[in-house]
């Protein structure tokens, strides 16, 4: 997967519908179900057919970078928006991108390890232009890091979702609480959705079940 | 990276569950066990436990809705409407799947037109009614019950969390939020760690867990943890009327609980049957006698049905019932009952074991 060198600013591409993303390369991504047998929870195990798990399984993303900035775009097919929890068995629509925060070769679908950490960019449609930085050393244990360096915008129409994430390259000052990026390297990426509508939260989503590599062009 | 094979994965998923068995197992592990007994006999209907819980404890923005205390007529839907048929807890030590109550089904905090009334000058001409046109609340079929006259029957069932000692919430969440107390088994949930997921109240057969809309994140009766460490009741039992809210350890062979639960075996727990051993326990209601056809009194038969009990708390009631009345029957005859001089409570602050002390002694907390 290619992160594309752009000459935009952040302003127009952190716009889920600038016209700007139409030079930028889109990768279609195959999601599968997460594992039943990862979830760090009986209850899960047993009240959910693995089948039913992951309604979304087709996500389509688009890398950028300006060089100082790098971009995601994420879009996919819902015919439901699901924004507020307007009630105790209502779920919001989500989604988040994954890397290793310091490099290695974590386990994906186990949210990393004690020794070998990930950072998620989390979202979720009720937050509205609100991400999360997150960060998680194995199953059941992410948790939101107090600044959150990422950006994010949202558009839902033609029953589909169109999200933005932005964070500059490198964030010098929070090392240890999110992932740092540079021109000319790659790094290991994965993506979730969750699908409101489908209950979906926690671990309960779907997921791109392997690493992608994703090289960020000089 | 290279391909994991079928029989690989099937190991992980093993090691993976039985490090999660085993830090299940650390937040289960209590050294005692609080608990209640309610003693259905005497209750009133009255709502005070439910009130003192409120203003105690869910007066926050987003917890309008919440009441940790309920008080139901039975048979009747209870709190959350229809929550007996909801699902959840475990059969044979696996978990059942469970439903999720909507915010109607637990009933709405409803808006009532105080300034109109009492500061708008309308005091005489509108009634304090709530807005809308609400169709369920908390205690919406209060005293309906079941039954047909002359032979119609209720009762009141209060219900808090029951701090089971197995706890299906506890089971669920997938982010280790849920834990015993170590030194009193008293159920919490770490607002630091939950992220408002709530596969614990799909999981919850009592449905005793609410959540939270402003804050995000589920909360349940807390058994007033910051009372009972400086040595005080609960506040539904401190204020309750009629006596009936037991309050202490399970293994104090001393207190009223430890007697009524293990030595006289006269208090049970509610619907048992879902595998989380709850630790609040009820003393059966005794029935008046029926009448017959012709309207004289039939001893022979209970106006509870037996079988209404029986599908509350298990087989052993009738056990139970017969018990209170051989007992009664002791009195009534002249002689003493320890168990129904325990159960009229002659001295308030029996009920409460080791959690007597005033909490208007206490030092106020310093901010
Ligand atoms: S009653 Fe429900 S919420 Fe309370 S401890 Fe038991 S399972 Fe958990
Ligand atoms: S305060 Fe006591 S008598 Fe009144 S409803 Fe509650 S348990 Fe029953």
């Amino acid at each position: 997967m290619i992160c594309k060198k752009v000459a935009v600013a952040r302003e127009q591409l952190i716009d889920p519908v600038a016209a700007e993303w139409k030079n930028v390369p889109a990768e279609p991504l195959k999601m599968d179900a997460t594992p039943l047998a990862n979830q760090p929870s009986e209850y899960i195990k047993a009240s959910r057919d693995e089948k039913q798990i992951g309604k979304i399984r087709n996500l389509l993303v688009q890398a950028a970078h300006n060089g100082s900035d790098i971009f995601f775009r994420l879009t996919w097919e819902d015919e439901s928006q699901n924004v507020d929890i307007t009630d105790n068995n209502l779920f919001p629509d989500g989604c988040g991108i994954l890397m290793p925060l310091n490099g290695g070769d974590p386990p994906i679908d186990e949210m990393g390890s004690k020794d070998w950490p990930v950072n998620a960019w989390f979202w979720r449609a009720d937050f509205k232009d609100v991400a999360r930085n997150t960060i998680a050393r194995g199953l059941g244990t992410t948790q939101f890091s107090k600044q959150c360096p990422i950006q994010v915008k949202s558009t839902w129409g033609n029953a589909a979702w169109a999200v933005v994430f932005a964070r500059p390259l490198a964030v010098p000052q929070q090392q240890s609480e999110t992932v740092q990026l540079e021109a000319g390297k790659s790094v290991k990426i994965g993506f979730a959705i969750w699908e409101g509508s489908n209950g979906e939260r926690a671990g309960v989503k779907s997921f791109s079940k392997e690493w992608r590599e994703l090289a960020l062009e000089i | 990276m290279a391909e994991v094979s079928e029989q690989q994965k099937q190991q992980r998923a093993k090691e993976l569950a039985s490090e999660l068995k085993s830090q299940k197992a650390l937040l289960k592990k209590s050294k005692r066990q609080l608990a209640m007994v309610f003693d259905l006999n005497k209750c009133l209907g009255c709502q005070t436990c439910t009130i003192a819980c409120k203003t105690l404890w869910t007066r926050d923005e987003g917890m309008e809705y919440m009441w940790w205390a309920t008080v139901n007529t039975q048979p009747g839907k209870g709190t959350p409407r229809d929550w007996e048929k909801m699902g959840g807890g475990f059969r044979d030590e696996e978990p059942q799947a469970g439903k999720l109550p909507t915010r109607r089904d637990f009933g709405e905090a409803w808006d009532f037109n105080y300034d109109e009334v009492f500061y708008g000058g309308k005091g005489n001409s509108v009634h304090l009614q709530p807005s809308g046109d609400p169709d369920w609340g908390p205690n919406w079929d209060e005293d309906q019950g079941g039954g047909q006259y002359p032979n119609s029957f209720y009762f009141y069932l209060p219900r808090i969390c029951n701090h089971c000692t197995n706890p299906a919430c506890l089971e669920a969440c997938p982010r280790n939020a849920i834990y015993k107390r170590e030194e009193d088994g008293i159920v919490v949930i770490s607002e630091e760690r939950c992220k408002g997921y709530r596969f614990c109240t799909e999981a919850c057969p009592y449905k005793k867990i609410y959540f939270n809309h402003v804050r995000q994140l589920s909360q349940k009766c807390i058994f007033c943890y910051p009372r009972i460490e400086k040595g005080v009741a609960t506040a539904c039992a401190r204020q309750c009327p009629g006596r009936l809210r037991f309050v202490g350890y399970l293994d104090d062979e001393n207190g009223p609980i430890h007697k009524l639960v293990k030595q006289w075996k006269v208090a049970l727990p509610l619907h048992a049957e879902h595998g989380t051993q709850p630790n609040v326990y009820y003393v059966p209601p005794i029935s008046p006698p029926r009448f017959d056809a012709d309207g004289n009194i039939d001893e022979s038969k209970p106006r509870i049905p037996t079988d209404y009990l029986k599908y509350l708390f298990g087989p052993d009631v009738e056990q139970v019932l017969a018990t209170l009345k051989s007992e009664m029957a002791k009195t009534k005859a002249g002689g003493k009952s320890e168990i129904l001089d325990t159960l009229i409570v002659y001295e308030w602050k029996s009920l409460f074991g080791p959690f007597t002390k005033d909490p208007a002694t206490l030092e106020p907390r310093k901010v």
